[in-house]
């Protein structure tokens, strides 16, 4: 990661943030800007006023309802959906309508899926490599050596010829961040990525996302892992039907929320 | 003993399958009757009462029609080439896919190789072995026998160009030469003889091969077209597909040989079999472009979603992740309409004249000494022979596409 003139990361001051995550702690530049973003589905909306800023090696885990507009607001960020109003920067550049902006900001931007989509006919190594060699123009031989020290760091070395269906569902996941990481995403955003794995496989991909966290990157992550977010988040965003309903620190978030319908929520899942 | 009980066991198994209730019992007697009779009667047909002299005869018309005597040596020297190409391009393949850990070169003994041919190649050398037999001069043994010699040199050869790690330059010079083989091959043969001479299975098979080739690419590229966001190109591939699939192929075949003078100078019309080939190209392209057009929409949207956060382009999107898991996935349903192809090129016999093998088997037994015989069915079997060998040879080897790429596991 490069390194960052701004140690914000670890200043935890007490917010209180009514339906707006603008406010920053510290004063460092924003990785991700979202700016009153409206997204509609036909006659549904989606995604009402949003406006979250995540700073550079900040970790956001956004949780809530099912169809509160988790996902729906992450996969606008590397346009995997079109916003219909507003504003999204990411590392300075403002997300437009040209293909050729959309494929740099989604360079800058790893992403992981909840079904992992690696790709079924490439293996291992190659699903690592693809993108590096196609998009960087990276020789074969150099991808591949950054491609295996990827899969060593989620400790997976061992697998790199096999294809992904014959791998377990938490090492599939792995090999997804191993993916993402290639391209050397600025950020990262990660949606629902423990949602369809086996109970015993969930930890071994929440280990891989601390380290990942611990090194610096920045990384927004749609969960339902509440140990995850007490333990790793900087700030926790809380959805319902659309809106941002509260954002605060873990401490705040878990022991003493402000709104009533994050307390119903955590009532419910707690 | 044991024999008492294994008498007894194929006795509870016949009584378990065939004569479980009365009905049962009645329809296999019934059925087991027709069976035997059908089974005698072909039995008979083949090695008694059929008079396969008008095959001997003629075998030749057969396979290569009524290409001159003088140039027999050029197809000689094409089939060998074929078979050095075949064998170059199989070693040459394998090669590059063990270099590259797709597949592991480690414990495959000979044998196991040789019996995994022997598996495969059967049939046809059985068919090739027939009519080696039913010739009666020695070119044929000759050629076959060099084509062996020339398809095992080849695939002993082609490994080394295969191991070898090759520059941009080089493989691209490679690849160059192993496209240019066929063509130069044809264009040898095509040069002394033009193609209103060439009839035969011969013609069959070069009409499908040619076919097969041309309307791969035509296809896809018409898939991808009718799915194009682009409202025009979707417009014009989709208009093209459904018109070219609401025409009966005999109708087009008859349009071109006819038809084809109102539109443009006989001087610049193409030879008969090359309209063949244009009208089996744009013919087949239409369906494959729907067959394809399925293996498209196959491929999960999470598939594409990945490849866009990755970062590649819509270009890449399609080349590396979409198109090669859509056309595995219809390997199947792709090999069937080449089947079907390969099958309908007699088709150009009837509409347009050529001088195909169902063209020849028709027309041979009306000669001057069969006559009057009613031989045809003695030629129509033979010519269903050979066809039945060349679609299944394709079905089988399609099936263990399948299974080597993986079609199913996900």
């Amino acid at each position: 990661m490069t390194e960052h003139d701004d140690p914000q990361h670890t200043d935890h001051a007490p917010t209180s943030v009514f339906a707006d995550a603008t406010e920053m702690r510290g004063t460092g530049a924003a990785m991700i800007e979202l700016e009153h973003v409206d997204k509609f589905f036909g006659d549904f909306q989606a995604l009402r006023d949003i406006n979250v800023k995540v700073a550079a090696q900040e970790v956001v885990v956004v949780i809530g309802p099912s169809g509160s507009g988790k996902s729906t607001m992450i996969r606008c960020i590397n346009r995997l959906e079109e916003h219909d109003a507003g504003r999204i920067v990411v590392d300075g550049t403002e997300l437009s309508n040209d293909i050729r902006n959309i494929q740099e900001i989604r360079r800058e931007t790893g992403m992981v899926f909840q079904s992992f989509n690696l790709f079924p006919h490439l293996s291992v190594l190659d699903n690592v490599t693809l993108a590096p060699r196609k998009v960087r123009k990276l020789p074969k031989a150099i991808a591949e050596e950054m491609g295996m020290a990827l899969l060593e760091m989620v400790k997976i070395p061992e697998q790199a010829a096999k294809y992904p269906g014959q791998l377990s569902g938490g090492q599939q996941q792995r090999v997804a961040i191993a993916r993402s990481l290639a391209m050397k995403p600025k950020v990262m955003l990660f949606d629902e990525p423990t949602s369809a794995l086996d109970p015993e496989m969930i930890n071994e991909v929440l280990d891989t996302m601390k380290e990942l966290a611990a090194s610096g990157m920045t990384m927004i992550v749609v969960t339902h892992e509440m140990g995850f977010a007490r333990e790793v988040a900087d700030r926790v965003v809380f959805m319902a039907d659309g809106q941002i309903v509260e954002v605060g620190t873990p401490d705040h978030f878990f022991e003493n929320p402000s709104e009533d319908r994050t307390k119903l929520f955590l009532s419910q899942i707690l | 003993m044991t024999a008492t009980a294994h008498r007894s066991g194929s006795l509870v198994w016949a009584r378990r399958n065939l004569f479980r209730t009365p009905l049962d019992g009645v329809l296999s007697v019934v059925f087991g009757a027709i069976s035997v009779w059908l089974i005698y009667k072909t039995l008979s047909f083949v090695f008694v009462t059929g008079r396969w002299d008008i095959i001997r005869v003629n075998l030749r018309l057969l396979m290569i029609g009524r290409f001159p005597d003088v140039h027999v040596l050029r197809l000689s020297v094409t089939v060998v080439g074929l078979a050095a190409w075949g064998g170059f391009l199989a070693g040459f393949i394998r090669a590059r896919q063990v270099r590259s850990g797709r597949i592991s070169d480690t414990g495959v003994s000979i044998t196991a190789r040789i019996r995994d041919i022997a598996g495969r190649l059967w049939l046809p050398s059985v068919v090739v072995l027939l009519l080696l037999l039913l010739s009666s001069t020695a070119g044929p043994w000759i050629t076959v026998g060099l084509a062996i010699v020339a398809a095992v040199v080849g695939r002993l050869i082609g490994p080394f160009a295969g191991r070898r790690k090759l520059g941009p330059g080089a493989s691209a010079a490679v690849f160059a030469g192993l496209g240019a083989v066929p063509v130069a091959l044809y264009f040898y043969v095509v040069t002394a003889v033009g193609f209103n001479a060439w009839g035969g299975f011969m013609l069959n098979l070069f009409l499908a091969a040619c076919a097969i080739v041309l309307c791969f690419p035509l296809g896809i590229l018409l898939a991808l077209g009718r799915r194009s966001t682009l409202p025009l190109v979707r417009l014009v591939c989709t208009t093209y597909i459904e018109i070219v699939r609401g025409a009966p192929l005999f109708v087009l075949l008859l349009l071109a040989n006819s038809a084809l003078g109102f539109f443009v100078p006989n001087s610049l019309a193409p030879s008969t079999s090359t309209r063949a080939i244009i009208v089996f190209t744009l013919f087949t392209a239409a369906y494959m472009a729907e067959i394809i057009r399925g293996g498209l929409q196959s491929v999960p949207r999470g598939q594409i979603e990945a490849a866009k956060a990755v970062g590649l382009s819509p270009v890449r999107q399609t080349g590396y992740i979409v198109l090669p898991q859509a056309l595995r996935n219809v390997i199947p349903a792709q090999i069937g309409q080449l089947i079907s192809l390969f099958k309908d090129t007699t088709l150009a016999g009837v509409a347009m004249g050529l001088f195909e093998l169902l063209n020849v088997a028709t027309s041979i037994p009306a000669q001057e000494g069969f006559r009057g015989q009613g031989l045809i069915g003695e030629t129509i079997t033979f010519a269903a022979l050979l066809f039945w060998t060349v679609s299944f040879t394709m079905s089988r080897e399609s099936q263990r596409l399948e299974r080597r790429l993986g079609v199913g596991e996900r």
